[in-house]
């Protein structure tokens, strides 16, 4: 990881109220893998103080990298109001990304609205791997479907649902990738989106036996593993979504708060185990 | 102590992920996060929630314990030339005695920091630093089983801040360190429910700098003991307000997560603000506010 002061240059609305920026760094998009995420100082010396993590869209190979994103609060309201050639404070690459092989047969790339970021880097990587790759993109309606054609250009078939039925299947992606995942048949599923459709694209993965990973999103105070405040549930206790992930293994994540260990919920570890265990 | 510049308890870890922006021995000490006896696995999430000029967290002391530092990270932090200052906490009198005497003899520890102001976990912590007679007697207990420098660090969530001062000195503390975290609350007017996992949580960042300062100050007036000023440190003028308040050195937290290059910025910074003046010493603005 490292600590750099980035120039700008592009800025683009993709659509009201969507960003792009590319930000030149030839040490971040050198070192980076799909999946990886950038913390950005979005206003230092404004109200609020905390870096804002955002996955790697796509690189500049050796050069620059650009991060997607939706105005939803303070950071992202400041960082939409960067111009071109302003200097940003980023740190990345960050956490672990995606795993993948030249090995794998079949993948399915499943985006819940602006979780097509890390998607399209790593599609382009399973592209340069010559890994066979089917996107599937959910949107709201047919103007907020992003970078479909960048997909539809390099991915083996595009599936597309929307909310309204606009394009594509009429309802949720997670709901597309249930009714067609039985014929598509891919060896790994790679998603990202909020997380009630993650939830339910990692049951949907385990009735059918296939392999996913999910990319999870949280608030985050250091974005590197020293504050511990980013903690998300998994079989093996609580995990750093910014250290040990952003991308984790779907069956590891316990998606229902009412399934945490009572030994989860502060004190001392295994506490509860030893009053019960009589050895 | 090369500076009086150092990295607040739980924002610095043991060290290693920061070590990758800056060179560690740069520090005036390192603090580093609360060990306690037996490992804890922290707070139901979520755990971290940004508000005005400031965060809110309740991570809940997550850690592995104290064999485990001793084990994994002491060895580690060995390896650098600066003083290392543990912080430790217990759920009772008796843990924080018995971790002093975990650490007798270990090789590489400089100073104890007792928590006794970590709002976020249900029994020990701030119980013992809201009362001057707990407080005066977990630092006795602790006084008695460790030769080391012994600092307590203070909550800011009590009434006479320095009369819990003046008994963890009665009790043997060579130092205090203060502020901890505020106790705050957030809630989400979408859902009704507390942003946080654990209901409350510790307030940190510059909203809390002038409750600390004004602490800093009233301490000092209270005590001969050396203070560590903390609370809301973000820059070098942050640090120089702490020192003209009475603290003998600073410890930087929040803004750590935000410029993991910050405590050098404050080192170098604290520098050229005293040859800006002609200073020669530190202790010609430690404690020289004008009131």
């Amino acid at each position: 990881m490292f600590q750099v002061n980035a120039d700008v240059i592009a800025k683009e609305e993709v659509i009201p109220g969507v960003f792009s920026l590319t930000i030149v760094s030839p040490v971040i998009s050198e070192n980076a893998k799909p999946g990886q995420f950038v913390h950005i100082a979005c206003n230092q010396g404004g109200n609020f103080i905390l870096r804002r993590p955002f996955s790697i869209h796509r690189i500049v190979p050796g050069k620059a990298f650009e991060i997607l994103f939706r105005v939803v609060g303070r950071g992202t309201e400041a960082l939409s109001r960067v111009k071109v050639y302003d200097i940003l404070d980023v740190i990345g690459p960050l956490g672990n990304g995606f795993k993948y092989s030249e090995r794998i047969t079949s993948a399915l790339l499943v985006a819940g609205g602006l979780g097509l970021a890390p998607l399209l880097y790593l599609a382009e990587e399973l592209t340069n791997e010559q890994v066979k790759f089917y996107p599937m993109l959910g949107a709201q309606t047919k103007t907020k479907l992003l970078r479909y054609i960048d997909f539809k250009r390099i991915g083996k078939k595009t599936y597309v649902a929307t909310d309204d039925g606009s394009s594509g299947h009429n309802g949720t992606v997670a709901d597309l990738l249930n009714r067609t995942i039985h014929y598509i048949r891919p060896e790994i599923i790679y998603a990202c989106g909020p997380e009630p459709m993650l939830r339910k694209v990692a049951q949907t993965a385990d009735e059918f036996g296939v392999k996913c990973q999910v990319s999870l999103e949280t608030k985050m105070a250091c974005g590197v593993g020293v504050c511990l405040g980013c903690a998300c549930v998994t079989r093996q206790g609580y995990k750093m979504v910014c250290k040990d992930g952003p991308v984790f293994d779907a069956r590891d994540i316990i998606w229902d708060k009412e399934e945490i260990e009572p030994t989860l919920l502060g004190g001392y570890r295994c506490e509860t185990a030893k009053v019960s265990d009589p050895g | 102590m090369k500076n009086p510049v150092m990295p607040a308890s739980g924002t610095f870890g043991a060290g290693r992920e920061y070590s990758e922006f800056i060179d560690l021995n740069c520090l005036g000490a390192l603090v580093v996060k609360t060990v306690t006896l037996r490992p804890r696995d922290g707070n139901a999430p979520p755990r971290l929630y940004e508000v005005s000029s400031g965060m809110l967290n309740s991570i809940g002391l997550q850690n592995e314990g104290i064999d485990h530092f001793i084990e994994h990270d002491l060895p580690y932090l060995r390896q650098f030339d600066v003083p290392i200052i543990i912080n430790i906490a217990g759920n009772t009198l008796e843990e924080y005695a018995q971790l002093c005497r975990e650490i007798k003899g270990v090789e590489g520890i400089s100073g104890i920091e007792l928590n006794i102001s970590c709002p976020n976990i249900k029994a020990g912590g701030i119980a013992f630093g809201a009362s001057s007679r707990l407080a005066e007697q977990v630092t006795a207990a602790a006084r008695y089983n460790t030769d080391l420098p012994l600092i307590v660090k203070l909550t800011p969530n009590v009434y006479n801040v320095s009369k819990i001062a003046q008994a963890v000195v009665y009790g043997g503390a060579n130092a205090v360190s203060l502020i901890n975290t505020l106790v705050g609350m957030s809630i989400d007017t979408n859902t009704f429910k507390p942003h946080l996992g654990n209901i409350t949580g510790g307030l940190s960042g510059p909203a809390i700098k002038p409750v600390a300062v004004r602490m800093v100050w009233e301490v000092a007036q209270t005590v001969k003991v050396p203070i560590i000023g903390i609370g809301g440190i973000n820059s070098t003028l942050d640090a120089i307000e702490f020192l003209l308040a009475g603290a003998t050195a600073v410890a930087i937290g929040t803004a750590n997560f935000v410029n993991p290059r910050v405590m050098i910025e404050i080192i170098d910074g604290i520098e050229s603000f005293l040859r800006q003046r002609n200073m020669s010493d530190i202790r010609q603005i430690i404690g020289k506010v004008k009131v």
